[in-house]
């Protein structure tokens, strides 16, 4: 199945619905829909970045993944375009591409924090599936 | 309302116990008939799992203002018992200390016949929006850490304002609990770049005027007169206190397994008051309330330097009025059938409203209570309003934050084009200034609840009282 980003309605912070193939590209979608809310996305960079994390289940390593990229994106000015993720159990490896924040060109959301909310992976027939809810 | 939930007055409704299970008190909301009808049942359902939290108090409280959040619901206020309560970011937010300032000068609209060089002056001077840093100022590592641990009085000391500023601070713009020490280098590093800067989504500065008087002797007693321009100011802790709240759920959530706590939502990761992971959180949490005191101070500084600069005023011609936070954990004493209660009060989404004569109002409002700040939102009025001592007994010294959204931000930007609302706002005299129509759309006023409904239902139950009306004349947003 493909993979895929939806907005879901909610009044005060911004949820979204992921979805793919297998855990890794889960984490990518995730990371991919968290850059669309706060930069509107952005084409291939060349800053580098590389991640390793370990956490007690899958939703904390992914809440701990997305609120390591909203730090990385606030203290280095750079905004994340591709993502290469491999998690396994609950263990995460990353290499991360990204180019220079531009103000006139990288507009959206500020995002304050992931939240726990509504966070929990749903393993269906053939792909993986959580809600996120950012605040705003 | 559906599952049980009873209106027990003509604006107050109780969820009972049972809403969810393992509730220990009733939830209890204030709304209007009109109110009511756009409540969302995830709105109750977060105001129920808060009811399920251990050493809760009385019952789980929501103002008229609640929405559907994360953790506890926004409007949402509970008091734990000290010595067998939790504490919880969850009940806090990510936004520590986001809160309203507001700011008086002596002038009159009449007197901005350059209204629109003043806002542009006011947003080439506020850094707002993603990414807004100063690129003029910097904490360093020293400032950073007294800023932590002194709030405002650090950049009153720093010369970023006027001594009779921290006087007028909920709290003198400090919570003497902070210890910086808990702040991880991470939440430093965003702190460092971010200080006097507005951030986005609602955080805004306005140009208001008072528009209406409610209640003559309190605004006298505020400094406040129909015609009068003023400033407001709304913003929080920025990425210092946003990391503080990260940081600390991953903490609190092992702590949870260690003092056996199951709840209904992660995001309410808690630990006992007393306990070392408890206190650490309250420390650090406290620390970026301190952040946000001198962060607010800081804009201050620079709108009067702004004003001084195209008016001639002086910061004693613009005294702030007061200062209150709107997301915040405070240990309170309050009465709790007729004992005096120690308590580790939460308060997302909702304002201190202490009534006359209650400890930490300043001494020339002390028969008045202290002053409540009401954001509206862009377009709609904001409102001035004061503590009373009903609010004392019923909301544990609590009234509401803000208007509240009805419409998602996704949904006002497809429904709305930003270009069309900043030439409408234009068309009533309101300048808007943001860093791109999407945050202007976002921030509709047709997205928000009415602002004067939630002030009407907090006034008529008596949580607080209304003094004044002010009417935005222009507008930078983040």
């Amino acid at each position: 199945m493909a993979m895929s980003i939806e907005e879901l309605a909610h009044t005060a912070d911004v949820r979204i619905r992921v979805k793919a193939p297998d855990l890794s590209e889960l984490f990518v979608e995730a990371a991919r829909g968290m850059m669309q809310v706060m930069y509107g996305g952005c084409e291939e960079g060349t800053i580098t970045e590389e991640l390793a994390l370990e956490a007690g289940d899958h939703e904390e390593l992914l809440h701990d993944f997305l609120s390591e990229l909203l730090y990385l994106c606030d203290v280095r000015d750079v905004v994340f375009c591709s993502f290469l993720v491999r998690v396994e159990n609950t263990r995460l490896s990353a290499i991360l591409k990204g180019v220079p924040f531009d103000r006139k060109q990288h507009q959206g959301t500020e995002i304050k924090g992931v939240s726990y909310y509504g966070l929990q992976i749903v393993k269906e027939e053939e792909s993986y599936a959580t809600d996120i809810l950012f605040d705003v | 309302m559906n599952g049980g939930i009873k209106k027990i007055g003509p604006f107050e409704w109780e969820v009972p116990v049972g809403y969810t299970e393992n509730m220990r008190v009733p939830g209890r909301f204030f709304l209007s008939d009109e109110l009511a009808r756009e409540l969302e049942e995830g709105a109750i359902r977060q105001l129920a799992n808060v009811a399920t939290m251990p050493g809760i108090l009385k019952c789980a409280l929501a103002m008229p203002d609640i929405h559907w959040g994360y953790g506890f619901p926004i409007g949402g206020v509970a008091a734990f018992d000290r010595s067998n309560g939790v504490i919880s970011p969850g009940g806090v937010g990510f936004d520590i200390n986001c809160g309203v300032r507001l700011v008086k000068t002596p002038l009159s609209p009449e007197d901005l016949k350059n209204k629109r060089e003043l806002i542009e002056h006011l947003y080439d001077s506020v850094p707002t929006g993603v990414g807004a840093k100063r690129k003029r100022f910097r904490f360093s590592p020293r400032d950073l850490e007294m800023a932590m641990a002194e709030g405002a009085s650090w950049a009153v000391r720093n010369g970023y304002g006027v001594q009779e500023d921290i006087e007028h601070c909920e709290q003198k713009g400090q919570m003497k609990e902070a210890d910086p020490s808990a702040v991880s280098a991470k939440a430093r590093e965003r702190g460092v770049p971010q200080g006097g800067t507005l951030g986005s989504g609602n955080h805004f500065l306005e140009l208001q005027e008072v528009r209406e008087i409610y209640d003559e002797t309190a605004a006298a007693t505020f400094g406040v007169k129909v015609g009068q321009v003023c400033v407001m100011i709304h913003c929080g802790s920025r990425g210092l206190g946003h990391q503080v709240c990260t940081d600390y759920l991953k903490t609190l959530e092992s702590a949870m397994k260690k003092y056996q706590i199951t709840l209904p939502d992660r995001q309410l990761a808690c630990a006992p008051v007393s306990s070392p992971e408890g206190k650490a959180y309250f420390g650090a949490m406290a620390a970026a309330a301190n952040y946000a005191w001198a962060n607010r101070q800081l804009i201050m500084n620079t709108t009067r330097k702004v004003f001084e600069d195209l008016y001639g005023l002086s910061a004693k011609e613009m005294p702030l009025l007061y200062d209150v936070a709107h997301n915040v954990a405070k240990m309170e004493t309050h009465t709790i059938e007729g004992q005096r209660v120690p308590v580790c009060i939460h308060r997302k989404g909702a304002t201190r409203a202490f009534g006359p004569g209650s400890e930490d109002i300043p001494h020339a409002y002390a028969s008045i209570g202290q002053p409540v700040l009401i954001p509206g939102s862009m377009g709609s009025p904001s409102f001035l309003l004061c503590g009373t001592r009903e609010a004392m007994e019923r909301s544990f010294g609590s009234t509401c934050h803000g208007a509240g959204r009805v419409e998602s931000r996704s949904q006002a930007k497809k429904e709305l084009s930003g270009k069309k609302v900043k030439e409408d706002l234009e068309k009533r005299g309101i300048l808007v200034l943001a860093p791109s129509y999407s945050s202007i759309a976002e921030e509709a006023p047709s997205a928000y609840k009415s602002s004067q409904e939630v002030v009407r239902v907090v006034h008529e139950v008596g949580l607080s009282r209304m003094v004044a009306r002010l009417e935005p004349l222009g507008v930078i947003k983040g």
